[in-house]
């Protein structure tokens, strides 16, 4: 009791004479949390976005207008057999046009049609969209050429590759911006309580002296500490409350409606904000204590 | 029992400069001993050994017949318990009370507050600073503040009692106050280690005297006087 109520009492001392140090180093701890939060909601957001998009990754296969049924069988077949394939759909003539004039409903080009221009295909689905070169592949003989009854292959190259590549470079960066800000943090608070430990040396020195241990003597600065982490991380999680529910979750919204993806941070069923709290807050504790534990190494000896 | 002992103690610092050289001595419970030599003579370096601020470079030092050379640092602290301290600077809290610097030594040891409330006036009774328990220490003299810093050292009961130049700062009125006090608690049966410049009070008081020059022991007499 005594010494919970001395912890305490000499923290909030401690805190109230560095008003300005603690004040900053809580800001930068609130702002970078705050931050780490939005990035943390983009990138899982990305990532849903692009694995739906991954999974939407089609392989078409035009098949010549003159091929066999023998040959479309075998082909279909084989196509079935390998083990990245998820699915494969045969597209005759026919269903190929209806699709066609269903996209391209009202408008003039459907008049100039004449008979059916479009050929069969089949749209294969891969189980891994990154697999995407070597599927295409099997419709090469040696020569480079297509295999027989093989008019053309097409997938959307154009966006899958480029996708990919944002993914992975918005994922460097954030990650790079987070590593810079956590460390301007802790050295923020090291430094409030390096300044702590120097306006207290003459308690700690007779402390030391009449026989306090050494965790007494260190307490305190480390309740400091750990206080100005875990402040910044509930000013950071009232921040990212509001921004996410106010502001992000309109882009979610609309993202959901169009794109029809539901794993998504706000809007989606999965409780990914509150992880995202819990890990702010537990990530803010740790950065206080963290520093002070840096700050008593260099400051403090027996 | 001896509460004191050190054998074949040596110090050297990082910079080479020998501080002892080869000490051996018995202090016994209960012993008042003066400390006495020019500066540079080892007095500070001796009784910074006995409270671990800094460890010696060979030899073994007892205290209370237990060997302190390799103390944990978790140990240590309560090595310090058992040894009371007073420095010539006094050392006090500038923003806390007379009462609250010594219960300071109580409280960060861990002692219950209705047991600080006992021994913090008992303490400052034995001083003489009753009347003064809410005063800061800037509003004191500095035999005043020099005799609050015994009070904070012996409030624990320590059965060891070292004094670092006490009466440096005072005046010989003043520091023949403080010396009462010391002698107070050396006869309830402290042992009061003093290492002292001040050759009035050692001729007057005629208690045991042990005499440093350049980190060597070059007299140890009872009842013995400053020297030359």
């Amino acid at each position: 009791m005594v010494r919970t109520r001395y912890f305490f009492s000499e923290t909030f001392t401690s805190l109230k004479r560095n008003f300005f140090m603690g004040f900053t180093a809580i800001t930068t701890v609130a702002i970078t949390l705050f931050i780490v939060g939005v990035f943390a909601v983009i990138v899982y957001d990305i990532q849903g976005i692009t694995s739906s998009i991954k999974s939407q990754v089609e392989l078409r296969v035009y098949l010549k207008d003159e091929i066999s049924e023998e040959l479309k069988e075998y082909i279909e077949q084989a196509i079935i057999g390998w083990k990245e394939t998820e699915s494969v759909e045969y597209v005759s003539k026919d269903m190929a046009l209806e699709r066609f004039k269903k996209q391209m409903e009202g408008s003039d080009i459907l008049k100039e049609i004449e008979g059916n221009p479009l050929p069969a295909s089949f749209d294969i689905t891969l189980n891994n969209p990154e697999k995407i070169d070597q599927a295409e592949l099997r419709f090469y003989d040696r020569d480079g050429n297509f295999i027989e009854g093989v008019d053309d292959v097409i997938y959307e190259r154009k966006v899958v590759k480029p996708l990919f590549a944002i993914t992975a470079i918005i994922g460097t960066i954030s990650f790079l911006i987070i590593i810079a800000l956590l460390l301007a943090a802790i050295v923020l608070i090291f430094n409030t309580i390096r300044l702590s430990i120097y306006a207290r040396r003459k308690e700690i020195e007779v402390m030391k002296l009449v026989g306090a241990t050494n965790w007494f003597v260190r307490i305190p600065f480390l309740f400091e500490g750990f206080f100005e982490g875990f402040a910044g991380s509930i000013i950071s999680i009232i921040l990212l409350y509001f921004i996410c529910n106010f502001l992000l979750i309109k882009g979610e919204r609309a993202i959901a409606d169009i794109m029809r993806i539901k794993e998504l941070a706000i809007v989606g069923s999965g409780n990914v904000m509150l992880y995202v709290y819990l890990g702010v807050l537990v990530l803010g504790g740790l950065i206080g204590i963290l520093s002070s534990i840096i700050a008593l190494r260099r400051y403090v000896k027996v | 029992m001896n509460m004191i002992e050190l054998k074949n103690i040596n110090k050297i610092y990082e910079d080479n400069t020998v501080a002892l050289k080869n000490i051996n001595l018995v202090i016994r419970k209960g012993e008042f001993i003066f400390l006495v030599g020019p500066s540079g003579s080892g007095k500070s370096t001796f009784i910074k050994l006995l409270i671990k601020e800094i460890d010696e470079s060979n030899g073994n030092i007892y205290i209370a017949e237990r060997n302190i050379c390799n103390l944990k640092s978790s140990r240590i602290s309560q090595l310090r318990r058992n040894i009371g301290c007073v420095f010539q600077d006094y050392k006090l809290l500038s923003n806390k009370t007379v009462f609250e610097n010594v219960a300071f030594a109580l409280e960060v040891i861990g002692k219950p507050v209705y047991e600080i409330k006992i021994r913090v006036p008992q303490v400052l009774k034995l001083v003489g600073l009753y009347n003064k328990l809410n005063s800061y220490p800037h509003q004191l003299s500095a035999g005043e503040q020099q005799r609050v810093s015994v009070a904070r050292a012996f409030v624990n009961r320590p059965p060891i009692l070292l004094a670092d130049e006490p009466t440096g700062n005072l005046d010989p009125g003043t520091a023949e106050g403080i010396m009462k006090i010391l002698s107070r608690i050396n006869l309830i049966g402290t042992t009061v280690l003093m290492a002292t410049h001040d050759r009035n009070i050692v001729n007057s008081m005629r208690r045991r005297v042990i005499e440093l020059e350049e980190g060597e022991i070059i007299r140890d007499q009872k009842r013995g006087v400053y020297g030359d």
